[in-house]
């Protein structure tokens, strides 16, 4: 397994549309690719105009596992990106309120 | 004593589903189903089956089980199945016939009396060709009315077991787990017993098999193992209730009462005391163990002289058996356990032979190596045929190292008996399956030592093979002479000699080699090499006609036909277990599929095969090659290490078929990447054989090198149309001639090079629709330099372009569902599992906001996505 960085730009008109997604990629992952798909986390992106994009951040057997899970599960794929090295400073700061 | 039965406690949720199925088969318009059936050894599925088929009032009942043999008998729970029905299905099945004549007589019976509860148990044991026999008997199913109940251990067959394969290609079934009992369930069954009820819930994990055996060898504290507390049971059975035992214990298949009374004698008298203390159940003319688990615990305590003895026993009462069928496979079971050299030589054979016969490649492969165990005294000749037997049956089903050992110490053997004949034909053997290792040096010098060992002698048939062989390689690197050369002296020798196998070998080769000179009778050759070897049987050589036709094909651009030999080929091969030529087939699917813009398909068919474990090397490589591009093309990471072990096979089976393509493909990353300095090099090795050998759709190495700047001139004459016009500058009417072909990226890449403005921005649209994100970067990158300031991200993904969002495969699927074709029709079509298809149909229904399939396709005319 290695660990990837997938873009999905501007990918939802809503959040309520991206919540649906997110259940459908989880639900994806973990009940018809558990060997190949790890979902770690995402940041999600303000795009403009209420629309929403995400920087994921998976573990996968291949690109292709990811392509996979991206088809069946309806989500865009803008960019796959190998992840070379982790450098963590501190945790994801939680946002207040 | 009681006898305590488990089996019912806590199942009804699992019974209840059972027990729906089966009537909503029964119903006058019911379809058939299939239900699977896992869970531990134990565990109690056989219990819970058989109530249903007590409860299976109005249905008939057909009963078979695989067998716990070493090396199971070829088809033999079906045989069972058919030997108790009798009839016509009983006459159908007899001796010898292929999975699929029994798939469809067994169809045809549950066609004549239904409704009707097919059981088939302990699927972890299963032989190939009742695989095979099943899958076919799925396909039918929807058309029956019977519902089929397949039971197994799912912690007993691991990624690469047959099953396991098998189980994960079904759809449409019904999967159905049987769990362990509660404390509350053993509390119950241990009512009135003094044991600790906890520990006992503990130490058997819950299952219900262990639980009972505990209960039943009460007074000991509870057993660490079920194997112990099967022991402890028995313990308590007197000397001649457990001679009985003992006997029944070397029986994996089924202890008949003729057979006990051989192995038994006076003893048998005490069969009834095994039935009453439940370790034994008595069905029609036989007995067997209770529980499996029970047979392999006695079994394995059995002192190593009685144990011997009763085998012996058993292989001599088999031997003069008053059975209908002798079962060689049965026979060599306890042959090679009764350490009798001669009958194991004598079964074993035939029962590789047999299980040849059926398809089970991976059975034969088997016996002829139990074959192998006793065959050190036999004379050098007859030990070396033996290995020829077993190296055939390894090279059919892809285990190329074994069937490489196996050819050599018969080599050997021929050697040293003075047979230059057989050491001639095991050279040429050994040629063929380095070719399939992918060492090309080692496949010639084989080759050429077979002639010369040969020639020397009277002509016949082995000489004409290697003939064909030395044809076979010299069309693999692509020597159109040399190919004729060989194939004419093989043809001729072939038919003067009335060897009409090889004749059609030959005629393969000399077709494959002329197609590829551009030569129109060489498809015409090919077609008929593949008419004789359908009509003749001949397995290997229709497979390798398919293969021909199909790669042929997609090399010279032409997919229609290509698709139309695939589809046939893979449906051809995947029936018959020729798993090497499937997955080297399904590697130019991927091929096509690639090219034809077809990414995610493209993906699906190369990532098959390059999971598939064992595949031999020329079957790898197509699939690399296909991964490689396909990263590149999207811009997704790990573009080297495929095209790496793609690079380094192809070296090592030197032929210009692969290393041109990965030559190809290489360029293309390097040029995406925008370092053009890599590409002269990269290419230079691939276009020196090019050149050579005057192959004219290598020409796209020419075009790479261009692109890149290389400044030279290019034998315009030897090189495909479509890359000859990009080399002339006649940029558009290249990109025409692509996209007649239905290659789009192609043509937008003959596009790329030009200096007009408007085609570049054509070129750019293509590269954006098809998600090509470095190609289109690229492309706008040097649309900006030239000044043009309107270039905008275009639309970022296919699917935004097809109607309702559906992406290209699912437009594909749903076409097919409109035309009213079931999941399996369509996997089959496609090539897709049918676990796939039902996803995609899902996504369909999801997307179109239909809730039956029949909605879908009246969404799909609206649409305009059909015809009305």
């Amino acid at each position: 397994m290695g660990l990837y960085v997938i873009l999905r730009r501007s990918g939802w008109k809503s959040g309520e549309e991206l919540e649906a997604a997110a259940a459908r990629s989880k639900q994806v992952a973990d009940e018809q690719m558990p060997d190949d798909i790890k979902w770690i986390r995402s940041y999600v992106l303000e795009e403009g105009a209420g629309s929403v994009g995400t920087v994921c951040i998976y573990e996968a057997s291949s690109p292709e596992a990811i392509r996979r899970h991206a088809s069946a599960a309806e989500l865009p794929v803008d960019e796959i990106i190998a992840v070379a090295d982790t450098v963590v400073i501190r945790p994801d700061s939680v946002p207040a309120g | 004593m009681t006898v305590h039965t488990a089996a019912l406690l806590e199942r009804s949720a699992e019974l209840e589903a059972l027990a729906s199925g089966l009537a909503a088969v029964s119903s006058p318009a019911g379809r058939g189903r299939l239900i699977l059936l896992a869970g531990e050894a134990g565990i109690g599925k056989t219990a819970l089956v058989r109530e249903l088929a007590r409860r299976a009032e109005g249905a008939r009942v057909l009963w078979g089980a695989c067998d716990a043999l070493h090396t199971p008998r070829p088809l033999g729970p079906l045989l069972d199945i058919a030997a108790d029905a009798g009839g016509q299905l009983g006459a159908a099945v007899d001796d010898g016939a292929s999975p699929s004549a029994v798939a469809a007589a067994l169809a045809d019976e549950l066609r004549r009396r239904s409704p009707a509860l097919l059981v088939l148990e302990d699927l972890h044991w299963a032989d190939e060709a009742t695989l095979d026999a099943l899958r076919l008997l799925a396909r039918k199913l929807e058309a029956l009315r019977a519902l089929v109940v397949v039971t197994y251990r799912d912690d007993e067959i691991d990624r690469a077991h047959p099953a396991r394969i098998f189980l994960g290609e079904l759809s449409g079934v019904q999967r159905l787990s049987v769990p362990a009992l509660s404390l509350d369930a053993v509390a119950a069954l241990a009512e009135g017993e003094d044991v600790d009820v906890e520990l006992l819930h503990a130490r058997t994990g819950g299952n219900p098999f262990f639980v009972t055996e505990v209960l039943a060898s009460a007074g000991s504290p509870v057993p660490a193992t079920v194997r112990d507390a099967v022991l402890a049971r028995a313990a308590r059975l007197g000397p001649p209730a457990r001679a009985v035992l003992e006997a029944v214990a070397i029986l994996p298949l089924r202890g008949e009462l003729w057979l006990l009374e051989a192995l038994a004698g006076d003893d048998l008298g005490a069969l009834e005391e095994c039935l009453a203390s439940g370790m034994l159940r008595a069905e029609a003319q036989a007995v067997h163990f209770r529980h499996e688990i029970a047979r392999v615990a006695i079994e394995s305590t059995l002192p190593p002289d009685r144990r011997l003895a009763l085998h012996r026993g058993a292989l001599a009462a088999l031997a003069g058996s008053p059975e209908r069928r002798p079962d060689p496979a049965r026979l060599a079971h306890h042959a090679e356990r009764a350490g009798d050299t001669g009958a194991v030589l004598e079964y074993a054979f035939a029962a590789g032979e047999w299980a040849a016969r059926v398809g089970a490649h991976r059975e034969a492969a088997a016996q002829f190596a139990r074959a192998l165990r006793f065959a050190d005294g036999l004379e050098p000749r007859q030990r070396a045929e033996l290995l020829d037997r077993r190296s055939y049956e390894c090279y059919l089903t892809d285990r190329i190292p074994e069937a490489i050992e196996a050819r050599r110490q018969a080599l050997e053997e021929y050697k040293s008996a003075g047979d230059q004949l057989r050491q001639g034909d095991a050279h040429r053997w050994l040629s063929r399956l380095s070719w399939f290792e992918g060492d090309n040096a080692s496949a010639e010098r084989e080759a050429a030592e077979a002639v010369a060992l040969l020639e020397p002698l009277p002509p016949g048939r082995e000489l004409a093979m290697a003939y064909s062989n030395m044809a076979q390689l010299r069309m693999l690197a692509a020597d159109n002479r040399g190919t004729a050369e060989w194939g004419e002296r093989a043809i001729e020798l072939a038919q003067q000699l009335d060897e009409t196998e090889i004749y059609v070998h030959a005629l393969n080769n000399v077709g494959t080699a002329a197609v590829d000179a551009g030569d129109v009778t060489g498809a015409e050759k090919l077609e008929r090499s593949l008419a004789i070897a359908l009509a003749e049987g001949f397995d290997e050589h229709g497979a390798r006609a398919y293969t021909n036709l199909a790669a042929t094909a997609v090399q010279r651009r032409d997919y229609p036909s290509a698709e139309r030999h695939l589809a046939d080929g893979l449906a051809y091969c995947r029936d018959r277990d020729l798993d090497s030529w499937f997955q080297y087939m399904r590697g130019w699917k991927a091929r096509a599929e690639l090219e034809q813009c077809r990414f995610d398909e493209a993906m699906e068919s190369a990532d098959a095969v390059l999971r598939t474990p064992g595949v031999a090397a020329p079957s790898r490589i197509t699939p690399l090659i296909v991964v490689g591009r396909l990263r590149a093309r999207r811009g997704d990471p790990g573009i080297w290490e495929p095209l790496d072990e793609a690079l380094r096979l192809a070296e090592g089976t030197g032929e210009l078929q692969r290393l041109a393509p990965v030559a190809c493909a290489r360029a293309e990353a390097h040029w995406l990447a925008g370092d053009h300095e890599a590409i002269a090099g990269e290419t230079r090795f691939a276009l020196d054989i090019a050149r050579g050998v005057g192959d004219a759709w290598s020409g796209e190495l020419w075009v790479w090198r261009r692109r890149a700047g290389v400044e030279e001139d290019v034998e315009e004459e030897n090189v495909a149309k479509q890359y000859s016009r990009e080399l002339r500058g006649e940029y558009e009417a290249a990109a025409e001639l692509w996209l007649a072909l239905g290659c789009p990226y192609d043509a937008a890449l003959a596009l790329s090079g030009s200096d007009d403005e408007a085609l570049l921005r054509r070129a750019l649209e293509v590269f954006q629709r098809l998600g090509a994100r470095p190609a289109a970067a690229r492309l706008a990158r040097t649309l900006r330099e030239r000044g043009v300031r309107d270039v905008r991200h275009g639309p970022r993904r296919a699917t935004q372009r097809n109607p309702a969002g559906l992406t290209a495969r699912q437009l594909e699927v749903l076409v097919l569902v409109a035309e009213g074709r079931r999941n399996s029709e369509i996997a089959a079509q496609l090539f897709l599992s049918e676990k796939t298809v039902e996803h995609h149909v899902a996504a369909i229904l999801r997307k179109l906001g239909a809730s039956t399939r029949g909605e879908a396709a009246s969404q799909a005319a609206a649409l305009g996505i059909v015809a009305r």
